[in-house]
């Protein structure tokens, strides 16, 4: 069966299509970004609760950064829902389609959710307590945020490869999650391994803000610390990705196409500033340097969308002139009929 | 953070969560009411469409007593004191402030609703039934316990009223919101897009094309061959899963098809979104109708997936012709049924719309010139044939007239208190021997069907005793109701003809659903309800309820709606005239002539129509007759309105001046104005025979052709003239007139030869 004709029409767009993918883009770094930090805050104090139980410097430091938690945690949700919108504005045909072939993962989602910000407020409260609650909630917190994550990962590079939904012919279940899927792996690890730079990030601005703590050096300088360890562990995971990704994308990455070599060679060398900067010390430079990185990482992640949809927004256009379809803008303005 | 400060930051918060209301209301009010949108596809036609302010104002509304609610949830737990009580009293009042605003905006805004929306989703939707009740009763309680809190609540019950409070708000809202999703219904854009997610636009292309053919998501092209079942499935999945279960917990359709057949099935998709508007219409070919009915009915509900009748074999039974002898009788005796065929609706535990009750009617002639009509001095008495004399051993009726009929009726004696022996009264203001409604029921002692029991007639001189004349005559009666072909059931008498009960129950499972009765309840009671009850109808002169369908318009408007099958097999499917049934009522000369149900009644649509029309203070008449296919003659408007049972099309529509009709001949539309008119109490243009006592009862006109035997329904002509032709056809006067006739007195053309 020809993946194509499995692409629901696309619906009309109010309003010129770059402004909405410039809106989604942006909303998702922003996100992104919120995301990251809560992730790799939660891992950061993870680690120590579950390492140095009783280390009181530790515990010194940590407090200020679980109290920020559960508001992270709702501006996060907060962040996604507009990215998510926009999305569905965007490419919403396609995002409806991988959302219902995964529908009871995506579907959990929501329960989760709130599951894992109660974890967090409960972690705010229980954190000093001796026992398993010092650790449990925020322990099941960071597993759900993980789930969902890797399921909002999973969903989008579903969306991207329509040739794997006629997989819904052998399964109708709602449970189609694209394991064979080489890419998916690294693409997930991207994400986490960014978490603990973020997480790090976050911790040294938490204590950056904190001007009449005593523990403010200290904790500015532990922060960095972690976002360098996290951006040089981000490299490793990176290079996997791109090479994992089909030859043809690897070459355009690597020099064919000047737009797409450009973004990753700046990319790149704005997250080996960061990683150095951190190691260094200087947090401005560094926050500088990585929310450089994030926003051309995300721009390279549209880009990479693009081309993981090119063959399959030509092939439409060219079965359905009506609809709006182009390979080079995939989204009608049009009014259309939906044959 | 200073006070002035938090109230900033809580003025900021409130105006940002209004101004997402602002948003999402222009989408949600958009899905029900697009209003404009629909022609100029302008993206704030959308958006400020007819319910976005009603909704915008009744929603803010709706914000602010919920804040006092959750205001009052935040004060119940603070510490007693004059402090909370302040607060309390403040966050009540929050219940009452926005009072107005909720409720001039939910007028506004139902009324925004356009009205067939409301009537199908409010009204015809038993699913909104219940939120409805909700809603109502939420809305009482809330003012209620709010009030009690103005007067007083005693502080310990205090977080019980609040619980209660905060229940009754969600259960008020959460009803509303189920409430405002149906009322778009069958629509997620309303008159845009289907809740299957089929354009509007699209139905006439899909189902010219296939929706198998144009769908996306499906493996399956085809509806026909050894991929029907899937086909079925596949089709299930895209047209009925957004709403419907297999087997789950709500909407299961296996639950709401199993009372229908595979036919049924059929037909529920056919009218499906017709008269029940909440649903929307299949959509697909002829073929991808039949495949998702097979699934439903085969697969889910393991039903047979055959439609067509078992071929009943009638058991030949010869009758014997009374003799006549021209030479030497002096009386000619001349009966017939007065409908040519009556049925049984013989679930009489279950409900009732035809009573037994088979009206024989007679004339005796004195032979003579001029011959005479005898009506003074004799009796004519019947009496049925052996095996017949008992109706109450097969049928219920008299179990249950008390009842129907609010008296008790004696075991074999009519409503009109005739037996299946006795004397016919003399009608005189019609000049005829009438025997009324006498019970007779097709069903033998022996265990035989015979929908055409014979009668007995003897005319006796009452002073002598002596016979004057004996003749035969059959009192056509047949149990061959059709609503099993849909209805489940099968048949009530030794499985060949009959009501069954559970036909009947699932007919009455259907009125009550839609109707909101409780027939099924009251039958099973014992007291099984009469249908005329509410729906006129003059066959059993009833006058009905008013506002209500008379009965045979309701019927027929109600399934016209439901059944694709076309001329008279539609009519087959219900009355007794399918060819290979029990009855094959539709017996008359004109069936010789290939002239069918339809040639007079036309179809069923247009049957349907001119019978919803003739009652324009019905109120559901409009709904079921927009529908009908009535585009052959013109359209609905050019639909002449008739009354059951009293306007029948007219012999001479088509016989004009009484001569063979013309080519293209058609009696559809041409209505008698009243009883007089009809051919059973029509008489010849000398005033002095019936039409009917010559020619016989309609649809058994002769020669007729009866499948219990050739001469079963011609007994009369073979008796006073050897031929089964209509009484004196041929210039054979000398039936009644000993002298040589010349003119044709009775009518023109009847000394015509065959054929001409």
């Amino acid at each position: 069966m020809d993946a194509n004709l499995l692409i629901p029409a696309p619906d009309v767009l109010p309003a010129p299509p770059w402004l909405l993918i410039a809106l989604e883009q942006l909303l998702f770094l922003l996100h992104i970004i919120v995301i990251n930090a809560l992730l790799g805050g939660g891992l950061i104090l993870l680690y120590n609760r579950l390492f140095h139980p009783r280390s009181e410097a530790h515990a010194a430091l940590d407090q200020p950064i679980a109290r920020k938690l559960p508001t992270l945690f709702a501006l996060g949700i907060n962040l996604g829902v507009a990215p998510l919108l926009f999305m569905q504005v965007t490419f919403g045909n396609l995002f409806y389609a991988s959302s219902v072939l995964m529908a009871v993962y995506w579907i959990m989602i929501i329960p989760v959710l709130i599951l894992a910000y109660y974890g967090a407020y409960i972690h705010q409260k229980k954190m000093e307590s001796p026992g398993w609650a010092g650790w449990l909630p925020l322990m099941v917190s960071i597993a759900f945020v993980v789930y969902v994550g890797f399921i909002q990962v999973s969903n989008n590079a579903l969306m991207e490869q329509p040739e794997r939904w006629v997989s819904y012919f052998q399964n109708r279940g709602g449970t189609i999650l694209n394991w064979s899927d080489a890419t998916l792996y690294p693409r997930f690890l991207h994400f986490a391994a960014a978490s603990l730079a973020l997480g790090g990030l976050f911790y040294a601005t938490v204590f950056t803000l904190r001007k009449t703590d005593q523990h403010r050096a200290e904790g500015v300088k532990y922060g960095l610390r972690i976002l360098g360890i996290g951006t040089a562990l981000q490299m490793g995971v990176g290079f996997w990705y791109l090479l994992a990704l089909p030859e043809p994308f690897i070459l355009k990455f690597m020099g064919q196409d000047g737009l797409r070599t450009a973004v990753l060679m700046l990319g790149i060398l704005a997250g080996i500033g960061a990683a150095v900067y951190a190691f260094m010390g200087k947090y401005r430079a560094a926050l500088i340097h990585v929310l450089a990185t994030m926003a051309l990482m995300a721009a390279l992640r549209y880009l990479l969308r693009m081309d993981f949809l090119a063959d399959n927004f030509t092939a439409l256009s060219a079965a359905f002139p009506a609809s709006g379809y182009g390979s080079s803008s995939p989204l009608p303005t049009r009014p259309r009929r939906p044959f | 953070m200073s006070i002035r400060d938090r109230l900033n930051v809580i003025f900021l918060y409130a105006l940002f969560a209004w101004l997402s209301l602002v948003v999402i209301n222009g989408i949600v009010a958009f899905m029900l009411t697009p209003g404009a949108w629909l022609k100029t596809f302008d993206f704030w036609d959308g958006f400020f469409n007819p319910t976005y302010f009603p909704s915008l104002f009744f929603r803010t509304g709706i914000s602010l007593m919920l804040a006092g609610f959750f205001g009052m949830l935040t004060a119940v737990f603070l510490p007693q004191g004059a402090f909370r009580k302040r607060l309390m009293r403040y966050c009540v009042k929050w219940i009452y402030y926005p009072a107005p605003l909720i409720a001039l905006s939910a007028i506004w805004y139902y009324r925004a609703i356009p009205g067939d929306a409301r009537f199908a989703n409010f009204v015809l939707n038993n699913q909104s039934h219940l939120p409805i009740v909700v809603f109502m009763a939420t809305s009482i309680l809330i003012c209620a316990t709010g009030a009690l809190f103005l007067i007083r609540v005693p502080a310990r019950l205090q977080k019980y009223a609040v619980a209660v409070i905060i229940l009754a708000g969600l259960g008020w809202m959460g009803s509303f919101e189920y409430l405002r999703e149906y009322a778009r219904k069958p629509f997620v854009i309303k008159d845009f897009m289907y809740s299957t997610s089929i354009a509007a636009a699209d139905v006439e292309k899909i189902n010219r094309e296939g929706l198998l053919k144009l769908a996306r998501w499906t493996p399956v092209r085809q509806a026909q061959g050894a991929d029907r079942m899937k086909a079925g499935r596949e089709l299930f999945n895209i047209q009925c899963l957004a709403c419907h279960t297999i087997r789950g917990v709500k909407n299961d359709i296996v639950e709401k098809t199993k009372h229908l057949t595979y036919r049924g099935v059929i037909s529920h998709l056919y009218g499906q979104g017709k008269a029940l508007t909440y649903m929307p219409p299949f959509v697909g070919t002829v073929e991808e109708r039949e495949a998702l009915a097979a699934f439903i009915a085969g697969e889910l509900n393991g039903k047979s997936l055959e439609t067509a009748p078992a071929r009943f074999t009638p058991k030949q039974t010869p009758v014997e012709i009374p003799p006549f002898d021209p030479k030497k009788d002096n009386y000619v005796l001349l009966a017939w049924n007065d409908i040519g065929l009556h049925c049984l609706s013989d679930a009489y535990d279950r409900f009732m719309f035809l009573p037994p009750a088979n009206t024989l009617q007679a004339l005796l002639i004195r032979r003579g010139d001029p011959p005479e009509m005898v009506a003074d001095g004799v009796e004519i008495r019947y009496k049925v044939e052996k095996g017949f004399e008992n109706p109450s051993r097969h049928v219920r009726f008299w179990e249950f007239a008390p009842g129907y009929y609010g008296r008790g009726i004696d075991p074999n004696v009519g409503i009109a208190g005739k037996g299946m022996s006795g004397v016919f009264d003399f009608d005189k203001k019609d000049s005829v021997f009438v025997a009324e409604a006498i019970p007779a029921a097709p069903y033998r002692d022996n265990g035989e069907y015979n929908p055409y029991p014979l009668f007995h007639l003897e005319a006796i001189d009452k002073k002598t005793g002596k016979i004057l004349q004996k003749t035969s005559v059959v009192a056509p009666v047949s149990t061959e109701i059709g609503c099993r072909n849909c209805h489940e059931g099968g048949w009530r008498w030794n499985n060949v003809s009959g009501l069954a009960g559970e036909t009947a129950d699932n007919i009455l499972r259907v009125h009550d659903r839609i109707n909101h009765t409780q027939l099924l309840k009251s039958a099973n009671a014992g007291k099984p309800v009469m249908c005329q009850q509410c729906h006129a109808d003059p066959a059993v002169a009833s006058k009905g309820k008013p506002g209500y369908n008379n009965f045979s318009a309701a019927i027929h408007g109600w399934h016209a709606n439901y059944m694709h099958e076309e001329g008279s097999k539609a009519c087959a499917l219900c009355h007794p005239s399918a060819p290979f049934g029990n009855t094959v009522c539709d017996r008359g000369v004109h069936v010789t002539f290939g002239i069918g149900c339809t040639d007079c009644h036309g179809s069923m649509d247009e049957h349907a129509a001119a019978l919803l029309k003739g009652q324009p203070g019905a109120r559901t008449s409009a709904g079921l007759l927009k529908n009908l296919k009535t585009a052959a003659v013109g359209g609905a408007d050019k639909i002449v309105p008739r009354s059951p049972w009293v306007q029948e099309p007219d012999c001479l529509n088509c016989h004009v001046d009484y001569k063979k009709p013309a080519a293209g001949f058609a009696s559809f539309n041409k209505w008698g104005k009243d009883a007089n008119g009809l051919y059973r109490n029509r008489t010849d243009e000398a005033g002095a025979v019936r039409c009917i006592a010559c020619h016989n009862s309609m649809h058994a006109n002769y020669p007729a052709q009866n499948i219990f035997g050739a001469s079963r329904d011609n007994i009369q002509p073979l008796q006073y003239q050897k031929i089964p032709r209509p009484i004196a056809a041929g210039g054979n006067c000398q039936v009644c007139h000993t002298a040589r006739m010349e003119d044709p007195l009775h009518h023109p053309e009847m000394i015509r030869k065959v054929g001409k």
